[in-house]
């Protein structure tokens, strides 16, 4: 694959010098014009040969910047030599020591500010393709059929419950379970796997690889209950006051968040939400083989520049818009989405217009859409995320033709558990307050994942998850 | 799975669906309602709870049959199962000792009403009942409401454009004799033109006027939003601060309207569905 392949200057690691190879083996993907028309997965993945010549570059520090970087303290170089030894098998066992999900992190993770961020490599060219060497590790895992079952302790007789099925709470199930107790997770919706599922579409991660995952947690003996609603079909101090002696709150951000401008409840307006739950979780690309439907015009504007706005813009593609507009308020380096799925975006053919906000939509009379009213902005000083804050410039109104347009600004916690639990300490945004261990202010109960951070990673809900299990075992243990 | 343990049909394309789902049952309220999906394909369609039993676990609710997934729920028998069932969902309706209330039932809100009026009665109210219905074969549960209600007044007019004029009649004729013999609060199930009709009427007499919203939902969790509604210019979400509202402060009715038909089409098995005004046709 890399024909420009050159041998870049040696570094010191540990006593020997070593030769490095500064250019990473890129990862086979759709073509474009292909992926547009199809739900499929962008990205192929490596062969065996590709992830040996990949992991071949990888220069075993002493170091181990890479494993600093990682959330979860992944041993990375260890697993990448496994790999180099062609032992698929020890590398697996050495990812499923810190993370339970590496089918999912490979895909997802945004390694470029973690672990490959960190790389040594990445000082002078490129770092080592961690993550793809991750989802190799995972996915030859899982087509060979060896999965491999830590072994679980004896029965503590303790029973927890834990409320939400995204990755943080899955973590946690896990991690309990394998330490002997008895696990029971509750899940608001009909399938389990949180954002997993309903937020990021098939084509960046399989849903048949996330179900993979929630298998094999439920197959270390945790029972999960769908279609069942905490805040609702039993308060959390009915779970406290019943069955279990510690719960864990990972229960997500799910609540879309508006612009607040007029219009914008016309008729073709979706939250993020919404149209990526009818698209991802009810399958509505599918339709009319799944029931449900989603409708999509010829020219859409998607309004927010994370990965919210990414899927949101690369799903409505998919879906058959003909014109579709990411409108961001700041600039293209302020975008929060990831560096490669924005990439993925322009190659798809999305259109980036930075720098303008709307405010306020039009119907075409008949309460549709039918155009959309912006002011463009520029950049004044930072502000507390210091980041520059974006101004309106006045007298610089203008408006635009869309038919759909899909408000994909972020979410914050949905108030259900916190408003029907007083006693639980909650932020100014509603997030759950924890002290560094996931503990709550209510007796019992820890929370981590989204629901405390306000929204963040897949792998900062798993790490918090991580960290919670162990003082919730501590505590079990007393 | 959530087995069916009864099915009836009460009139032409309306029936009543018993489920056995006792974590719902236990904790169900007037004016709540369900999420089911019939199976792993489909799609997660709404239903107000009309009835439920907690010593036996059951819930009910009775449809009317307008489109793909109910007439897919038509055909299903006692001892079939539903892949999901989930509730209750959204807030109970308000039930105090308010004096006279008037009730108007249309469609499924007949049925719906039920166990409001019930809750009404146990705390003493008087009540009036208005069932709308095209005629007197698909006027269901009038016997039902009547044992809910003191008196019972049946409108019966023809579908279509002049659907909603029946109720008004027997209304207005009610709000004529407001404040000597006094209503003190309405409580509305139905259409939404209906709701917005009623809404309007009594505006003007400043008399409380209850409306329960059925927007387009998908989690009914709040999560997605598609529910919201505009009530006294701030978004409300159907499914967790409704489905019922104060009529005189919903005001996005025309937005509601039209949103609510964003799928309609041709599929549409209720006539009367394609009212004026909408967005879709
Ligand atoms: C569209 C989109 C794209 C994203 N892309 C990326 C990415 O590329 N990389 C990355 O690292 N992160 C990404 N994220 C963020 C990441 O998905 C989240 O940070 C992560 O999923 C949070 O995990 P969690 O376990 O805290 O909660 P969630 O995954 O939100 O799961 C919470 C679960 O709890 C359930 N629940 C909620 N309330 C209740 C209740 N009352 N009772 C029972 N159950 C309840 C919910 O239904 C849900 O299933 C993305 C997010 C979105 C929305
Ligand atoms: C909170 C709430 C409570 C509800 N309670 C009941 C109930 O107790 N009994 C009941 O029969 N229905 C009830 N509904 C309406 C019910 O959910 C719809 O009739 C049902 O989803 C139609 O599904 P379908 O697949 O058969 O039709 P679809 O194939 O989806 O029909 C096509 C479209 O037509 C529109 N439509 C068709 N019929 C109706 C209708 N009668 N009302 C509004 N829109 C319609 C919708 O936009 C629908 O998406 C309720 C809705 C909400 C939001
Ligand atoms: S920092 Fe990079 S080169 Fe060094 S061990 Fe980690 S992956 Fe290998
Ligand atoms: S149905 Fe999704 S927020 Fe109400």
């Amino acid at each position: 694959m890399s024909e420009t392949k050159e041998t870049g200057p040696s570094e010191e690691t540990g006593k020997k010098k070593v030769k490095m190879n500064l250019n990473r083996l890129e990862m086979p993907k759709q073509e474009p014009e292909v992926r547009r028309r199809n739900f499929d997965e962008v990205a192929t993945g490596y062969t065996y040969e590709m992830t040996m010549e990949e992991a071949s570059r990888c220069i075993q520090c002493k170091k181990r910047n890479c494993q600093q970087g990682c959330p979860v303290n992944i041993d990375i170089p260890d697993f990448i030599k496994h790999l180099q030894d062609g032992n698929i098998e020890a590398a697996s066992k050495v990812l499923k020591a810190k993370t339970s999900l590496p089918g999912i992190c490979g895909r997802v993770c945004p390694q470029e500010l973690q672990c490959e961020n960190s790389c040594t490599l990445n000082k002078k060219g490129a770092p080592v393709a961690i993550g793809r060497l991750e989802r190799f590790i995972a996915d030859w895992e899982r087509t060979s059929g060896a999965v491999s079952k830590p072994e679980l302790a004896p029965s503590t007789g303790k029973c927890v419950a834990v409320v939400g099925t995204g990755p943080s709470g899955l973590t946690v199930a896990s991690d309990l379970a394998i330490r002997g107790h008895q696990v029971t997770m509750y899940e608001a919706l009909h399938v389990a796997g949180g954002v997993l599922m309903y937020g990021i579409p098939e084509f960046r991660l399989p849903k048949e690889i996330v179900q993979r995952e929630v298998q094999y947690v439920s197959s270390l003996g945790v029972d999960i209950h769908l279609d069942t609603v905490i805040g609702i079909n039993y308060s959390l101090d009915e779970l406290l006051n019943t069955k279990y002696q510690a719960v864990y709150l990972a229960t997500g951000a799910g609540l879309p968040q508006f612009l607040r401008v007029p219009g914008e409840n016309l008729n073709m307006v979706y939250s993020a939400n919404e149209f990526l739950t009818r698209t991802n979780l009810m399958k509505a690309y599918l339709y009319p083989e799944y029931a449900t439907p989603v409708k999509m015009g010829r020219k859409v504007a998607v309004i927010g520049g994370g990965n919210v706005a990414m899927d949101s813009a690369r799903c409505a593609v998919r879906l058959g818009a003909q014109e579709v507009y990411v409108i961001y308020r700041r600039t293209r380096q302020e975008m929060p989405a990831r560096l490669e799925e924005v990439e993925n975006a322009e190659e798809e053919g999305i259109h980036f217009h930075f720098l303008c906000n709307p405010t306020g939509f039009i119907s075409d009379g008949r309460n549709n859409v039918s155009a959309m009213e912006l002011v463009r902005m520029k950049l004044g000083e930072p502000d507390a995320s210091g980041r520059r804050r974006p101004v309106p410039i006045e007298g610089s109104e203008y408006t635009m033709d869309v038919d759909t347009a899909i408000i994909s600004l972020g979410t914050s916690p949905n108030p259900l558990i916190a408003s029907t639990t007083p006693d639980l300490e909650t932020s100014r945004w509603g997030t759950v307050i924890t002290d560094e261990r996931g503990k709550t202010s209510k007796a019992r109960v820890w929370a981590g994942g989204d629901i405390v951070s306000g929204g963040a990673t897949v792998i900062s809900a798993m790490g918090e998850g991580r960290r919670a299990a162990s003082a919730m075992h501590e505590f079990l243990s007393q | 799975m959530f087995p069916i343990v009864a099915h009836e049909e009460l009139a032409p394309n309306v029936h009543r669906m018993t489920v056995k789902a006792s974590v719902v049952a236990e904790k169900a309220q007037p004016g709540q309602f369900v999420i089911l999906i019939t199976d792993e394909k489909g799609e997660r369609i709404p239903f107000t709870i009309s009835g439920w039993d907690a010593a036996r676990g059951t819930v009910d609710f009775v449809y009317i049959e307008v489109g793909k997934t109910t007439r897919q729920l038509g055909a299903l028998r006692p001892g079939d199962e539903l892949a999901h069932f989930v509730g209750p969902l959204g807030k109970p309706a308000e039930v105090d000792h308010y004096g006279h209330v008037v009730a108007v039932a249309s469609g499924y809100g007949a049925a719906a009403i039920l166990p409001v009026l019930r809750a009404l009665k146990e705390k003493e109210n008087r009540i009036t009942t208005i069932l709308q219905a095209p005629d007197r074969e698909r006027a269901f549960c009038a016997e039902e409401l009547e044992q809910a209600s003191d008196r019972l007044i049946l409108a019966l007019g023809s579908p279509g454009e002049e659907m909603t004029v029946s109720a008004t009649r027997p209304l207005r004729k009610i709000l004529a004799n407001h404040p000597q013999n006094p209503v003190h609060r309405m409580v509305v199930m139905g259409s939404l033109c209906l709701m917005r009709v009623i809404s309007e009427m009594t505006r003007p007499y400043s008399i409380k006027t209850m409306v329960h919203l059925t927007p387009l939902m998908v989690d009914g969790t709040g999560m997605c939003g598609a529910c919201r509604c505009s009530i006294q210019g701030k978004n409300r979400f159907a499914c967790v601060h409704g489905p019922e509202f104060d009529g005189h402060e919903v005001d996005g009715w025309d937005v509601l309207m039209a949103r609510r038909c964003t799928y309609a089409d041709e599929s549409i098995l209720q006539q009367s569905f394609q009212c004026r005004g909408c967005s879709q046709w």
